[in-house]
């Protein structure tokens, strides 16, 4: 769904967001420049601002079919999103990007590699990192570590030096574009946002298709309009807030607001989830920075054991920030991360009186008639007498 | 005042027309592949029942199931979980959990004892659970649904079905039947199986007495007496044919809708004078 408002970068997200390969990529290539592909929010683009590259986050938009990838992902208890997503990389809608780096947040994920190393689609730099499945200080440690590697393994393969001073103006800039980020969010606290979920949903996504310098542009620009935006009359609705994996196309969320509710924020991977607080700039040591602010300052992956109470605590932190009716826990078929995630918070937010709807699906949007009457249902039950 | 209520399912349509306080229900329509065609058909003939000639004699139509979007002259469209719990409640208040087994899906939804859904869940992953299950089941067994659904057939020594998959389920009976494995026993392995599945979601919604069965599957007794033994609670009938829930529940709607509208009409006129 769109909103009122007329902007050209809404239009530019949008068209970004709507496909994998884009006019942004084309031209940064077209100077020189190289791409690299990552999967799993856990991955710091820092390291690769830093490098000079342009990173573009790994996602399956428009994928109808997962067929190429069944070949390899053969077992039934592989998510529908990492299905998908492989199914692009085999189809060669990937092939624009210069290398990629696997995130082993969960095991599907980590997958991918060995399938990629395994199939006919090549790739001259593939890399897997391992996340810690714990928060702490050592941890941090071994991850720093892990990116240490990942940073020497950059500077030779393309053939460049990721010194310590361009981690920090990289840092700089993506905690820049951080705030922007939530600057905008939180534009939606108000009873009727300027902008819907889907082009919020937008928004987030160009920001892993594009160059980083030209998006902090777009951000702030686009923030100066929405500033301006005179807010409609109010009308009722149920504000909902969406909490999940990675959710990179806007279906479910046009589905929740046809049916009559709003979605004022979101806990994802592509989203809300990644919005959460700063590396630290000052750290003399930018890749321990970079390393504690995803081991410890935001353990908010269900893989980690004991990211559950953070997750909690964030999710009813949003509730009463964002003035939230209740909660859509979406998430992939076979997602043993999020599956038993869910499971857990909605017994949690029903004793604390906060209605939530499960929804496990496909990642294909044609298969969503059910979740259409479901997400009605759960409209119509928060609303009493119906809106 | 004269409403309708619209129940498109998946396997039928279904209508139900209210004057005033009085139901009148139409007839069972299997569905077309075109919703709206379904629903002309389903309206024309509660029409008929009601004595009435025209769909222009209706003030307010609600439409529900998943054709519910496609009833292209309805005033609007409410889910068919709502639905059901308004046309349960309507026909007997002391219900708080409704179990219902439709075509391609089954859903357990509680109620308050106001009528309000405390909770819902569906079936998601398959078919299984569903009235499309009893059917594929009824063909390997060529018995038909009277067969699947017939106390003749309840055993006390029940087939284990394992498999919740439709297809893998189908091949499972297969081998039961060559094995020679008694036919009630096998019906019975069946009903209890979509009776396991089907206590887990009720369980996860909300179970409280009393329970009732609606759908199209509200006549399969086998199923009834599993799903009593699941849940360790007596699975009652509604007095109102429950096939027709859905349908008789967005009639409520329809008439409520239409007692607000009409009285905020008035206050309105009041207001200008």
């Amino acid at each position: 769904m769109r909103s009122g408002l007329k902007s050209d970068i809404f239009e530019k997200f949008a068209a970004l967001a709507g496909s994998i390969s884009n006019s942004e990529v084309e031209g940064w290539k077209q100077q020189g420049g190289k791409v690299i592909g990552y999967t799993c929010s856990f991955v710091p683009e820092e390291l690769f601002v830093a490098a000079g590259l342009m990173p573009f986050r790994i996602r399956a938009t428009g994928s109808l079919s997962a067929g190429r990838a069944d070949d390899y992902f053969e077992a039934a208890n592989i998510c529908s999103l990492v299905r998908h997503c492989f199914n692009k990389i085999l189809t060669g809608e990937y092939e624009f990007i210069d290398g990629c780096v696997i995130g082993g947040g969960c095991d599907a994920n980590r997958h991918i590699l060995d399938n990629w190393e395994k199939s006919e689609a090549r790739i001259p730099f593939l890399h897997r990192i391992f996340f810690p499945h714990s928060s702490g200080i050592l941890m941090a440690q071994n991850f720093r570590n892990q990116l240490e590697n990942l940073k020497q393994l950059l500077e030779e393969h393309f053939g460049l030096k990721i010194t310590d001073d361009k981690l920090r103006d990289a840092i700089v800039l993506c905690n820049e574009i951080r705030d922007l980020q939530k600057a905008i969010y939180a534009l939606r606290k108000v009873d009727n946002p300027p902008i819907t979920a889907s082009e919020t949903i937008a928004l987030v996504v160009a920001g892993y298709s594009m160059p980083k310098e030209a998006y902090k542009a777009d951000l702030t620009q686009l923030l100066e309009e929405l500033r301006g935006v005179t807010v409609p009359e109010n009308k009722k609705t149920v504000r909902l807030m969406v909490v999940g994996p990675g959710h990179d196309e806007p279906t479910l969320c046009d589905i929740i607001e046809t049916m009559g509710g709003t979605v004022v924020t979101d806990l994802t991977c592509y989203g809300g989830k990644t919005l959460f607080g700063s590396v630290h700039e000052a750290d003399p040591d930018p890749l321990q920075a970079l390393a504690d602010y995803q081991v410890i300052d935001r353990p908010l992956c269900p893989k980690n054991l004991d990211a559950h109470p953070i997750i909690n605590r964030e999710v009813m932190d949003k509730i009463k920030e964002y003035r939230v009716d209740g909660i859509i826990g979406q998430s992939y078929l076979c997602c043993e991360t999020w599956g038993g995630e869910l499971f857990v918070l909605q017994k949690e937010l029903k004793e604390a009186g906060i209605p939530m709807l499960r929804i496990e699906r496909e990642y294909t949007s044609d298969s969503l008639g059910q979740v259409q009457t479901r997400v009605q249902a759960f409209i119509e039950t928060i609303s009493g007498g119906l809106l | 005042m004269v409403v309708a209520g619209i129940d498109i399912g998946s396997t039928t349509g279904k209508a139900v027309i209210m004057i005033d306080d009085k139901i009148i229900l139409g007839k069972i329509i299997m569905a077309s592949i075109k919703p709206a065609q379904t629903a002309r058909l389903a309206i024309e003939a509660a029409l008929e029942n009601a004595g009435l000639t025209a769909q222009d004699e209706l003030q307010y139509i609600v439409s529900t199931g998943y054709g519910r979007l496609k009833v292209d002259f309805g005033n609007e469209n409410i889910s068919e979980i709502s639905c059901h719990a308004k046309g349960a409640f309507h026909t007997d208040p002391e219900v708080r959990t409704i179990i219902d087994i439709g075509g391609q899906d089954c859903k357990a939804i509680s109620l308050s004892a106001k009528g309000a859904v405390l909770g819902f869940e569906m079936n998601e992953r398959c078919a299984a659970g569903t009235g499309r299950f009893f059917q594929v089941m009824a063909k390997v067994l060529a018995c038909g649904l009277e067969g699947i659904g017939s106390p003749s057939n309840i055993s006390p020594t029940a087939a284990t079905i394992s498999n919740q998959c439709s297809v893998f389920a189908e091949s499972e009976i297969i081998s039961l039947v060559n094995n020679d494995v008694p036919l009630p026993d096998i019906i019975t392995g069946i009903n209890r199986a979509v009776a396991s599945r089907v206590s887990g979601l009720v369980r996860r919604a909300g179970l409280a007495d009393k329970v009732v069965i609606t759908g199209g599957c509200y006549g399969n007794e086998g199923l009834v007496n599993a799903l009593e033994q699941a849940l360790g609670l007596k699975v009652n009938r509604l007095p109102v044919n429950p096939q027709f829930m859905g349908a008789l529940g967005a009639a409520v709607f329809a008439m409520e809708k239409f007692r607000a509208k009409t009285t905020e009409t008035q206050i309105n006129m009041e207001g200008a004078k």
